[in-house]
């Protein structure tokens, strides 16, 4: 059984239940052991492989650690903590430590839980599965998927404009306001053009008959049945376990009114 | 709310979405080297150009929901391409979207003058802080320092969202590629206002 196989709304349902789980923790240990379950999950259930992984993890390891020296530095001092070092205006608490150091966990948790749902989706099953399951109109979930596909269109028509840009003997932008005259040089004829496009777009598909009627038939049916449940069912209770896990050592913080 | 809609209006919004996607994923990287640059804050300078298509897209098509749906379907897309960010992405993009789409009601939805674009932008700017206060736990940080990001977001949604919206759109109905939605007819009314006293 391949994670590929779930239910793409159920499987985004999950990440976001379990984000909004996570964010009532502030300390490190939560985050970190959904951190482990969810990224074996996806290589032991997903067959994603660890390379492929990394390359996507990897920018939010950097992102993490400036969350935790922003949040060391700029961290708020309450009373009564265990002071580890000042210096000037700064102070370093043992709980600020944690707390910032639970937000860097927290970044690389989300990510993890992210990856899963991304290395394992299709975009058009999740577009249709929006459709069936959540009721998305197909106005918008078709109109989303036409223009989905005009990505690859406006890589070539990029190309096509630096040409015509070069042919004319217009000068490599160096100063940043010739830097920033460039980019309107660039994208007000792209979204010109792709505007254009889409307009055509909407002709052909309603002169093939599209209406954009909620009672259509798919040809491509999503089903949701108790697997799907039970995947959600695990997720949550991975989160649940890892704060019951934190608790049982004694980490587990709470978001306790620090406002 | 989207029976109203032509058809050509929901795929124009979603031309624009895919466009600012990609933009809005460039942006995030140059954002990390803000980051790195000046932390937390660093991100906060160049916020506002996350809200940017809701403006955009609002003051081409004038229609409600117009900033709500486009923010969102921003953010499906970035999600479709592989931002790593997940699907907690289309949440914030409707939580972005909230922002401007509540100004834009409180304007009636017929009022697009410049003050009201800034106005969304920094709209957005007050939905997305609250939502990032939460999910990325600001209440530990020192409520000065909140603060300060607060007002660096709300500067940046004014002018990055606000008027580099209004500015790019208008360019683009110079092109005449608008001509059909309500931003090109108002302009041609200018113009031909302005053939006629000069």
């Amino acid at each position: 059984m391949l994670l590929h196989e779930f239910n793409p709304s159920i499987k985004a349902l999950t990440v976001i239940v379990c984000v909004l789980i996570l964010s009532l923790f502030f300390d490190p240990v939560t985050p970190f052991l959904t951190l482990v379950v969810t990224a074996g999950a996806t290589f032991i259930f997903g067959k994603v492989s660890f390379k492929r992984w990394i390359l996507l993890f990897s920018p939010f390891i950097f992102m993490a650690i400036i969350y935790i020296w922003s949040a060391l530095i700029f961290s708020k001092t309450i009373e009564g903590e265990t002071i580890l070092w000042t210096w000037g205006i700064f102070t370093l608490t043992e709980e600020g430590f944690q707390r910032a150091l639970s937000l860097g966990m927290r970044v690389l948790s989300f990510t993890s839980l992210s990856l899963l749902f991304i290395l394992t989706t299709k975009p058009t099953e999740f577009l249709l599965s929006l459709m069936q399951q959540c009721r998305l109109s197909p106005k918008l979930a078709y109109g989303i998927m036409a223009g989905y596909r005009f990505l690859p269109l406006m890589k070539d028509e990029f190309e096509i404009i630096r040409s015509a840009h070069r042919i004319r003997g217009i000068p490599k932008a160096r100063t940043l306001s010739e830097k920033i005259a460039e980019l309107k040089r660039y994208s007000v004829p792209l979204l010109a053009g792709a505007i254009r496009k889409a307009e055509r777009t909407a002709m052909a598909m309603e002169s093939k008959g599209f209406t954009g009627d909620r009672n259509r038939d798919f040809y491509q049916k999503i089903s949701v049945s108790w697997k799907d449940w039970a995947y959600f069912a695990f997720f949550i209770g991975a989160v649940l376990a890892s704060a019951y896990i934190s608790w049982l050592f004694g980490f587990l913080q709470l978001y306790n009114g620090e406002l | 709310m989207l029976e109203k809609w032509k058809l050509r209006e929901v795929i124009v919004l979603s031309v624009l979405a895919v466009v600012f996607a990609v933009v809005y994923l460039v942006f995030m990287q140059f954002g990390n080297v803000l980051y790195g640059m000046f932390g937390l804050i660093g991100y906060d300078l160049i916020f506002g150009i996350w809200f940017i298509v809701s403006i955009i897209s609002a003051y081409i098509i004038r229609k409600p929901g117009a900033a709500f749906l486009s923010e969102t379907i921003a953010a499906a897309i970035e999600v479709m391409i592989g931002n790593a960010v997940g699907p907690r992405l289309i949440l914030s993009g409707m939580i972005q979207g909230i922002g401007a789409e509540a100004v834009f009601a409180a304007a009636k939805w017929n009022n697009y003058r410049t003050w009201v674009l800034i106005a969304a932008g920094m709209g957005s700017s007050v939905t997305s802080f609250i939502w990032g206060y939460f999910i990325s736990g600001y209440a530990a940080l020192s409520p000065d320092y909140v603060t300060a990001m607060f007002f660096v977001r709300l500067i940046s949604g004014a002018l990055l969202a606000g008027l580099l919206g209004k500015w790019l759109s208008e360019s683009l109905a110079k092109t005449g590629a608008l001509n059909s939605f309500p931003i090109g007819k108002e302009l041609r009314r200018e113009k031909s206002q302005n053939g006629i006293t000069s």
